[in-house]
């Protein structure tokens, strides 16, 4: 197994009597997109400022790229929630004052702040002032800011914040694009629904502590209701392992007590049950999110969305 | 600390603070100021000199009316600056023209007497004038010895001496010249001084702008995922206090452009020559001052919510750094005084009271270590807090830490 491009072990950070983090652990792997998820307050942002070297950690290890995260500064690429530029500066003097810090030349920092500004569309707008340019524009600038220098990782917190669903759009290409390069990404942002497009896995921070963890779709399925939507045209007969079965026209709700739907399907199929759809429940990340913060059962407020899979005839 | 981060960091204050339209007004104004003087002294020739040198330099012309005889006629060297009328009501008349500035009435019994009248056009501080006018009183006592027949005497009753100052404390010995000397010497040094403080507390305000902007536009953030505080902070100083070195390289070129050579001559040349210590010092305490009242100046502003707030903290450390600008008559008086010596020892105004003090005296090398010290023992636990401070307040957005809070931060950072 590669090393972590990411390790963070037993981190804890105070501020005072509040405890911003506590006993944290998680690592992210080479090449993956990782959510790093939470509610407002959360210590998210302390998280990242640690592994940017920006606060320093009360307790435990922290290693970015297989080092003390001083030492990677210029292997980093950091796009910050609270965040701006020179105003009163030009694009193109801008990308090259923070590649320069990265220790990027300025020819070569010129060639790179270049081609990313074509990337998000902003090619025309080099010799502007950042002031001139729309605040949706000037997020994309930030974003070109925060990987202008090529880095291996790169931590974004809140990079979808400000954007219509163009830029947006445009956005997930290129993170799916540094991806597949092989670079690695640490997401941060509430948008739930491009964690679920995005992300290998996530850890979710709440009160400092990690309250999920691991592989997303592991995660869904863990938190999935023990409940299928079957439709079929003939009756269901009495099956095993079922707790409750609803009837609305030919669908059948069905809530398994013990086994697995795949279990449940095996034995439809022995039993020669015609059968058009098999649906396993699978609950949105957001509602986990919701569910896991305000200590509920996920799927237990609202009917989940389902994902369809067509039975084999 | 990466010293190539602090020197792009540096670079960069210096570009952007250098087209700063305040750094260009404030640089510039000095040599239009001086070209502005230039101008009029060159207007002032011919004609208009005497007009304008009455306006700018107070040269005043007297007339008188002599009844005595004794002034009768003028004696030559005289005759530009007095004029002798016939009677007191043609007197009058020039002085309400405004052809000449005062009157002398001289009676016929003045030998008797030594009374004269004086007619001004108004009171105002006329009895003041008349204590200090020597020049009246050369006139009287040139006209009163005409007769005598050794020149040397009549010279020495007009003008009895040519000092030469002389201390027990000097290292350089008598110096003769007179108050062309104390020009050179004290004042000239003293300007040069006030200068030099001038420029630190110019760049240490860009400083503090340059922090307050970049924490209001949240760029701080990206900053510091490159950079530490402490690297930021050097190149900040580094870049800033160059600044403020380009800007007295512009006033002196300007000043030596404009005067031909005269004001470098008379604002470097002669300190130097008479006093190098005093300006190998002065240096010295530049630097000091500088690195001190810089690092002081951008973690308050790092404190501050935006610009304002963070030059109304500042405020505090410049009128402290600016005491010793506010006794600049005791140091006139008495550059050895107590006071003088407390503000001298106090590291955050040592640097302004020393280079305002080394001009005036001869300082003792007490004083002198004592203050270097005090400075040196300073700027590490300066730097120590202000660096935490700075990198603390950076990320403050939007609340001005209260003095529990900061002390609470300090404490953890």
């Amino acid at each position: 197994m590669p090393e972590p491009v990411v390790d963070v072990r037993h981190l804890t950070k105070s501020y005072g009597d509040f405890v911003a983090v506590r006993d944290l652990s998680f690592a992210v792997h080479p090449g993956e997109i990782f959510g790093l998820l939470g509610p407002n307050g959360a210590g998210k942002t302390t998280t990242i400022r640690i592994l940017m070297d920006i606060y320093a950690a009360d307790r435990g290890q922290v290693r970015v790229l297989g080092e003390h995260p001083s030492r990677v500064r210029s292997r980093v690429g950091y796009l910050p929630e609270e965040r701006g530029l020179y105003r009163n500066l030009k694009v193109m003097e801008v990308l090259v004052y923070l590649a320069a810090l990265k220790g990027v030349p300025p020819a070569q920092a010129r060639r790179q702040a270049e081609h990313w500004l074509a990337q998000v569309k902003l090619d025309g707008w080099a010799e502007r002032k950042v002031k001139d340019l729309s605040r949706g524009m000037q997020q994309q600038l930030q974003f070109v800011a925060s990987l202008v220098h090529d880095p291996e990782l790169l931590v974004l917190d809140e990079p979808f914040q400000g954007l219509d669903p163009v830029n947006v759009e445009r956005l997930k290409a290129i993170l799916q694009e540094l991806q597949a390069a092989g670079k690695t990404i640490v997401l941060s942002t509430h948008q739930m629904g491009l964690v679920e497009e995005l992300c290998n896995r996530i850890v979710l921070i709440h009160r400092g502590t990690a309250v999920l963890y691991g592989p997303l779709d592991e995660i869904q399925h863990r938190h999935a209701p023990r409940r299928v939507r079957i439709r079929t045209s003939a009756s269901l007969p009495p099956l095993s392992g079922v707790a409750r079965v609803e009837r609305r026209g030919d669908t059948y709700q069905v809530e398994l007590a013990d086994g697995t739907p795949q279990e449940l399907l095996r034995a439809l199929v022995l039993q020669d049950v015609p059968i058009h759809s098999f649906e396993v429940a699978r609950v949105p990340l957001n509602e986990i999110f919701v569910a896991v913060v305000q200590g509920e059962k996920p799927g237990a407020a609202e009917r989940p969305e389902t994902e369809s899979q067509e039975a084999a005839p | 600390m990466n010293v190539q981060k602090v020197l792009v960091i540096a670079r960069h204050e210096y570009r952007v603070n250098l087209r700063r339209p305040g750094f260009l007004i404030v640089t510039g104004l000095v040599p239009l100021l001086g070209l502005a003087v230039l101008l009029l002294a060159a207007l002032a020739s011919g004609p208009t000199a005497s007009a304008l040198e009455r306006v700018f330099v107070g040269r005043q012309i007297t007339g008188v009316v002599d009844r005595s005889g004794l002034f009768t006629p003028l004696l030559p060297e005289y005759t530009e600056v007095y004029r002798l009328y016939p009677d007191e009501a043609r007197g009058r008349a020039a002085l309400a023209t405004e052809e000449v500035d005062r009157l002398v009435l001289v009676p016929s019994d003045y030998l008797d007497t030594g009374r004269i009248t004086v007619v001004a056009r108004s009171t105002g501080l006329i009895a003041v004038e008349l204590e200090e006018a020597t020049d009246l009183e050369r006139f009287f006592v040139a006209h009163l010895a005409r007769d005598l027949p050794d020149p040397r005497l009549r010279a020495r009753l007009v003008d009895p001496f040519e000092p030469i100052l002389d201390t027990l404390d000097r290292e350089s010995g008598p110096q003769e010249g007179g108050p062309l000397s104390i020009v050179g010497r004290f004042v000239v040094p003293y300007v040069l001084s006030i200068l030099l403080i001038m420029t630190i507390f110019v760049s240490s305000g860009y400083l503090l702008r340059s922090v307050a902007e970049e924490k209001t536009n949240r760029v701080i953030e990206i900053l510091l995922s490159s950079v530490t505080a402490q690297e930021l902070l050097a190149g900040k100083v580094l870049g800033l206090g160059a600044l403020g070195l380009t800007q007295i390289g512009v006033w002196l070129l300007s000043g030596f452009g404009l005067s031909s050579g005269a004001f470098l001559l008379l604002g470097l040349v002669i300190p130097l020559f008479t006093q190098p210590t005093v300006l190998l010092l002065a240096a010295v305490y530049y630097v000091l001052g500088f690195l001190m009242y810089a690092v002081l100046m951008a973690s308050v502003g790092a404190l501050g919510t935006d610009v304002q707030e963070a030059q109304q903290l500042a405020g505090l450390f410049s009128l402290l750094a600016a005491v010793p600008l506010m006794l600049a008559s005791v140091f006139f008086a008495n550059p050895d005084s107590a006071l003088i010596r407390v503000v001298s020892w106090f590291p955050l105004t040592a640097p302004t009271a020393m280079m305002l003090r080394l001009p005036m005296a001869q300082v003792p090398a007490l004083d002198i270590g004592g203050s270097i010290l005090s400075i040196l023992g300073t700027i590490p636990l300066i730097l120590w807090l202000g660096g935490k401070l700075f990198r603390l307040g950076l990320l403050m957005y939007g609340k001005r830490p209260g003095v529990r809070e900061i002390l609470r931060l300090l404490r953890e950072a």
